[in-house]
Formats: C-alpha cells, structure tokens, sequence
C-alpha cells in the first residue's frame, strides 16, 4: 500500500498556479525525498497532504484513506521554519503538540526521545533559551513522539551541526526502519541522493522527476566528468565538446556535450596541465536540479 | 472536541500562570474593594477647619443676615455628634464696598484669599433685591479657589436668598414673624415603587432610593465586563498574530482544523475570564456584604453578567483573533487592535446617558444592539428600576445569533489569513476571506 496517493491536484492561489495536475506515490516504508527550487509547490502541496489547505481539483489519500481531518493523526510534521511556544518548557511543548495527534500520556515516549536526541539537560527549560539546533531537535520530537506512521520533514537538518545532524539522521533511518514512512522536502541534494529510495522534483508545479535515483541519472547517462588538475578551472577553458564548466575549488565538473569521447577529451586536458584525478559519472543530483531549474533553464523556459 | 479542549487548555494555563495574571487577579479587587471601604469610611468626612468669608453687600439686606445665620449654623453644627463628624465653622467678615475702586477691593480680598486669610469673598449686588429682569448684572458674587465645586457657596446663595425674600416681604407689608416655617424647606425624598408580596399578599413599603443603587451598581458591572473581554478576548489578538508569525500556527494546523484552533483559544479566554471574573465577582459579593451593601448587587445581576460575560468573550474573541490571524508583525497588530477595540469601548461613551435614564429610547436601542448588549442591557437590568422583563432575553436572543455569526465569519477569516505571510490586514482582505472562506 502506498502511504501518499496524490492524483492529479491543483491549487491556485488567484492567477498563480501553485500545484498543476501534480500526481505521485510515496510507498510505505519509504523515504521519498521531495525537492524543488523555492517558490515551485512543495511546501503547498505538503500543507494540501496535512489538510492544512485544500485542493481545488484532484484527490489525496492518506494510508488508503480519501484525506480528512483525522488522516493527519496519522501524519508527524517539521516545516521548514521552526514554531514552537517560545515560553512553553521543553516537556510542556512536546507533550501538547503529541497529544493533539494522541490521546493518553505521553511522557514515557516524551522522555525516551529527549535522552535519545541528548535533550535530557534541557527538558525543564523554557523553548526560547534553546539554541537554533537544539530547538530544530525539539522540533523533531514533537512531530514524532506520537508515533504517526508517515512522517512529513522540510529541510530537517538545516541549523544542525555534523554532531546533531548525525544524531538525527540515525533517528530518521531507525524510524524508517520501524516502518514509518518519510517524506522528505530538502534543497541539500547530498542528502537527498544519500537518503531517499525516491526522490521527486517538482518546478512550477509541475511534476518534472519522479524515481530512485538510479533511473533519474540514467536517463541523463554519463555524460559528465569530474576532474582535478594542477591549472584548476582555467586550464579548461575552451574545451571542445565540453557544454559547462562547473568549479568546485579543488575539482571541477564538466558536462559533455555529446560530441566528442572522454578519452580524447582527457588527452587534450594532458596537454594543458597535469591531471591528478579523472572519472566519468552519470550526474549528481544537483547537476540534474540546476539542468531543470537553474538560471539557464528558467531562461530556457520563459523563452 | 478531545482537540479544542487541548488547544483552551494549553491557552488557558499559558495565560493564568503569567505573574502578570496572578498580580493583575489579586491587585484589581483589592483595589476595587479598598476604594469601596474607602467611600465608606470617608463617607461623612469634611474638612473641619473654619473657613472665614469675607461679604461685601452693596444691597444692604444679606450681610448681617448672613452673620446671624453663620452663628445658628455655627452653635448647631460645629459639635460632634452621633453619626455625624463636626462641621467647619463659619465666619462671617463684614467689609464696607469701596466704591471708588471696586476692582481694587475685589484684588485686595483674593490676595487675602491667596494667603490662606480668608477661606473666600463674597460680593452682594446693589440691585439684588429687586433684580429685575436683567440677566447681564451679576447680584451674587461668590470668588474662592474652587469655587465651582466649593459647598460652602451653596450655603452662602441660600442664606443670601432667604434674606432677600425676607426683605421683600417687609416690603409689601407682611409680618414674616406670623408665619414662622415661611422659610422651611422639606426634602423631595427619592424612594422606590411599591409591591404586593406575592406570598403574604400584604403592600410592602416602597424603598428609599440609594445614590449607590442608581448610579455605583450599574457602573461597577459594566466596568468588571469590560475589564473581563480586555483580560481575555483582546489578547487573542496579539496571541494569534505571535502564533502565526513564530510558524506556530502551521505546526497545531498540522494536527487540528482551523475551525478547532480558533474554538479551542475561545475556550480557553471564556476559562480565562471565568476564573478571574469568579475570583472578581466573589470578593466583590464578599466586600458588599461585609459592608452591609449587598442589596447594592441583586443575584440575579450577578447571573446575567456571566451569561452576558460567556458569549462577549466568544464574540469578541472570534473578532479579535480573525484580526490577529490577518496580523504579520507586532505593528501591525497594534495598529488593528486599536480598530477592534472601538465597538468594545464604546459604551462607555454612553455611560452616563445610560444611567441617568436607563429606559430612555436612546438607552433601549442602544443597549439592544448585540455588540453592546453585553454592557449596556446588563448596566440598564442593574439600574434600581431595571428594564421590562421581555428585553433581556430579547436581546440575549441577539447576543447569541451575533455570536454564532461572528465565529462562523472569524473562522473563515482566520482559516485563511492564519496561514497568509505578507498580505496586510486591510478591509478588502477581511470581506474577501470571510465570503470566499
């Protein structure tokens, strides 16, 4: 069973179409990573799934279930910008926000999940003397210490250092582990390529990728090559059969243009400079995200 | 309904467990109680220094009248006596007119008054005892520091009239001497109607009317249910605007419907303002029975103002947090709040004509419309008379429908605006929201 059916929803805002005829599955079990540049749809067509707004066309279906009211018990949710009761202590909050999603007390959940994510010092705290990563933690918890089976993350791990970031990645994958579904709204493309078993893209609304990684960077073939040479970026200036450059600082990525083989293109790169690392890779992520909604494409575009 | 109870309690003991509250709880009775003890005890209480006044009579006829009638009142009232504190003497200094330089004297007497010699000046005309009818002659001058609100003036223009009259019955031949209580005023007593016991079937008599019944009780009420929608539903406003604008709001919306959201704070400020106007209310009924005041406040009063109290908090409140869901920022919010306290403030702009005749049809009307019923028709129900027994439950009937009205309209607006970052709170905004929903 899937845990999101979304099939073919739109949302306007007056003559801005935020969400066109936008249609995809996130499987149970799942993590689906959700990515789009700013302003294309997600976090509209999030607050559709959480029946926060609802659609003007299309259905959603929660578990199987035509989306109402109490599907959201079932769904945990981090946005993107943090809101939680600033005088509220840390306890207080994350039992009031689990106990809208469920009935009973949740202190035993609550206190498992502050020694988990290493909260323990400041349970007793007000919210509004936490740092930014400690209170994206708090954050966390709140939406999922009453246990929904679909959890619902926009950009979790922004404001976390590597220790934190870490500490909840752990808990994000011993959650999918448990069988909770994670949806994942993210502009960190690592992360995306590094966690999700699908990733989804939408631009202006519109679905534009939808699939594992795998199947999105064949259908781009190895068409790009990652190199690091001793003359840098303006060695490669000027290369035949090479569409973009991109610079990274120590190595630079380079997309072919179909025209020329990477093997004659390492030997002209020999000629200029030493070479000290080469390889031929199907693109990132990233690479992929800039093709479909970088400046060059939005120009592409409005053309 | 397991939700809204969530979101009424979490407003309800982030609002009650402020010391904000808990000071504001106990310093308001404690206030409104000690003032009420005050009244009391000074009730009486005059100044009881002589006051030595100075009477320059151009006419002839009031200056000596006047020491002698300062001299009775002096022998009768200048002596404490049972349920009466001792009265400020009065004494009377004769001055001759100066009828060179009258401006001169009248200067020389306030100087004297300026240094605390004489208590005040009075100047009797040439022409008061036949006035005539020339409205532009001054005939009795009375000049002191405050002289508007000085009583002794009053005494002095009594007197000062008794004398003339005297004076203009000697004049036309009658013997004032063979009608002694000529001059003897008797009191207009205000009292109440008179009823059957329904039980005995006997007349009761009708009851003297209080200054405090008339005009302190329905005052007093008014004031505690303005206080009680300031303490609970105005900071809805400010409340919902915070929660939208810390992203809060889309974290609960994420768990409950807007509609629940808003229902939810309304339970908890009608909480909040039953928990303060219980503590108010109580050590008020306490206060006026320890001063033996308690006819002041009849119970039925009491009931009214919960029931008026319940639903202005939930109107006003659905008002105050629509608004404060179409707020972005605190300026915002400041400036709106001023906008939607007005219909709540306005009633008591119309304090004074309300009371002073509660069954007017400025004061029925007024007190009919549902936005001010809770006030005014509460105020007029707690004026001795009180307002035919159909009103009330006429205009609760009002109250109740406008209520309805005003959640049903707040919550499309705020289902809305709750989650619009960057569109001002404007009017077009509002009644686009509340149609569209």
């Amino acid at each position: 069973m899937n845990a999101i059916d979304i099939e073919h929803v739109t949302k306007t805002y007056g003559p801005v179409v935020a969400v066109d005829d936008l249609s995809f599955a996130v499987p149970e079990g799942s993590i689906y990573g959700f990515i789009g540049p700013n302003g294309s749809g997600k976090t509209t067509t999030i607050r559709m799934m959480l029946h926060i707004i609802e659609a003007d066309r299309g259905a959603i279906r929660v578990f199987g279930e035509t989306l109402r009211s109490a599907c959201t018990d079932r769904i945990g949710y981090v946005p993107e910008e943090r809101g939680l009761y600033r005088k509220m202590k840390v306890r207080e909050v994350l039992e009031y926000f689990g106990g809208l999603k469920r009935n009973g007390s949740l202190r035993k959940e609550v206190d498992a999940w502050i020694e988990r994510l290493d909260l323990a010092d400041w349970a007793d705290k007000k919210v509004e003397t936490l740092s930014k990563g400690m209170s994206q933690k708090v954050q966390f918890i709140a939406a999922v210490v009453a246990r929904p089976p679909l959890l619902v993350l926009d950009e979790p791990f922004s404001g976390l250092d590597p220790v934190n970031a870490d500490v909840l990645r752990e808990a994000i994958l011993a959650l999918r582990a448990e069988g909770t579904t994670i949806l994942f709204s993210t502009h960190d493309m690592a992360v995306a390529e590094r966690m999700c078993d699908t990733i989804l893209m939408i631009f202006r609304g519109r679905k534009v990728l939808d699939g594992t990684l795998e199947s999105i960077q064949n259908r781009y073939g190895t068409d790009t090559v990652r190199v690091r040479t001793d003359g840098g970026a303006a060695a490669l200036d000027g290369l035949r059969g090479v569409d973009r450059v991109t610079d990274f600082g120590q190595e630079q990525e380079l997309r072919l243009d179909g025209t020329r083989d990477a093997q004659d293109l390492v030997g002209e790169m020999l000629g200029r400079t030493r070479v000290t690392s080469f390889e031929v890779m199907r693109p990132s992520l990233r690479d992929i995200f800039l093709r479909i909604a970088g400046p060059a494409a939005e120009e592409a575009t409005d053309a | 309904m397991r939700k809204i109870l969530k979101v009424a309690r979490r407003d309800y003991l982030a609002t009650v467990r402020t010391k904000g509250f808990l000071v504001g709880l106990v310093l308001a009775p404690l206030l409104m109680g000690g003032s009420l003890i005050v009244m009391a005890l000074f009730r009486d209480r005059t100044d009881p220094r002589d006051r030595k006044i100075a009477v320059v009579d151009r006419s002839g006829v009031v200056a000596d009248a006047l020491v002698r009638a300062a001299a009775e009142r002096n022998a009768r009232d200048t002596v404490a006596a049972a349920g009466r504190s001792r009265q400020a003497a009065y004494l009377i200094e004769v001055i001759r007119p100066n009828e060179r330089d009258p401006a001169l004297q009248r200067l020389l007497l306030s100087d004297r008054v300026r240094a605390k010699e004489l208590h005040a000046f009075v100047e009797v005309g040439p022409h008061a005892l036949h006035p005539g009818r020339d409205t532009t002659e001054r005939h009795l001058a009375y000049h002191s520091q405050n002289a508007v609100l000085d009583e002794t003036r009053g005494w002095i223009a009594e007197q000062a009239n008794a004398a003339l009259r005297r004076q203009r019955l000697l004049e036309a031949g009658i013997d004032t001497s063979v009608v002694p209580d000529l001059f003897q005023t008797i009191e207009g007593a205000p009292l109440g109607l008179l009823s059957r016991d329904p039980a005995t079937g006997r007349i009761t008599d009708a009851l003297k009317s209080d200054e405090k019944a008339a005009i302190f009780a329905p005052m007093v009420i008014m004031l505690l249910m303005l206080m009680m929608l300031m303490f609970s539903a105005m900071p809805q406003l400010n409340a919902t605007m915070q929660e939208k604008s810390q992203r809060i709001a889309e974290v609960v919306l994420g768990s409950v419907r807007p509609f629940e959201f808003m229902a939810g704070k309304l339970l908890g400020g009608v909480a909040i303002a039953l928990t303060a106007s219980a503590v108010y209310v109580g050590v008020g009924l306490y206060a006026l029975t320890v001063l033996g005041l308690s006819g002041l406040m009849p119970l039925s009063i009491v009931a009214w103002f919960f029931v008026y109290m319940l639903l202005a908090v939930a109107m006003y409140g659905a008002l105050f947090a629509a608004v404060g869901a179409a707020c972005n920022d605190p300026i915002e919010a400041q400036s709106m709040s001023f906008v939607a306290m007005l219909p709540m403030i306005l009633p008591t702009f119309l304090l004074l004509p309300v009371v002073m005749q509660p069954n007017s049809a400025f004061a029925t009307g007024m007190s009919l419309v549902p936005l001010w019923t809770p006030m005014l028709m509460l105020m007029r129900q707690a004026t001795p008379g009180g307002v035919p027994a159909w009103q009330p439950w006429v205009a609760l009937v009002g109250v109740v429908a406008t209520t309805l009205l005003f959640i049903w309209v707040g919550g499309r607006v705020f289902r809305v605006a709750i989650l619009m970052q960057g569109t001002p709170p404007k009017l077009q905004n509002f009644v686009r929201w509340a149609i569209r929903g």
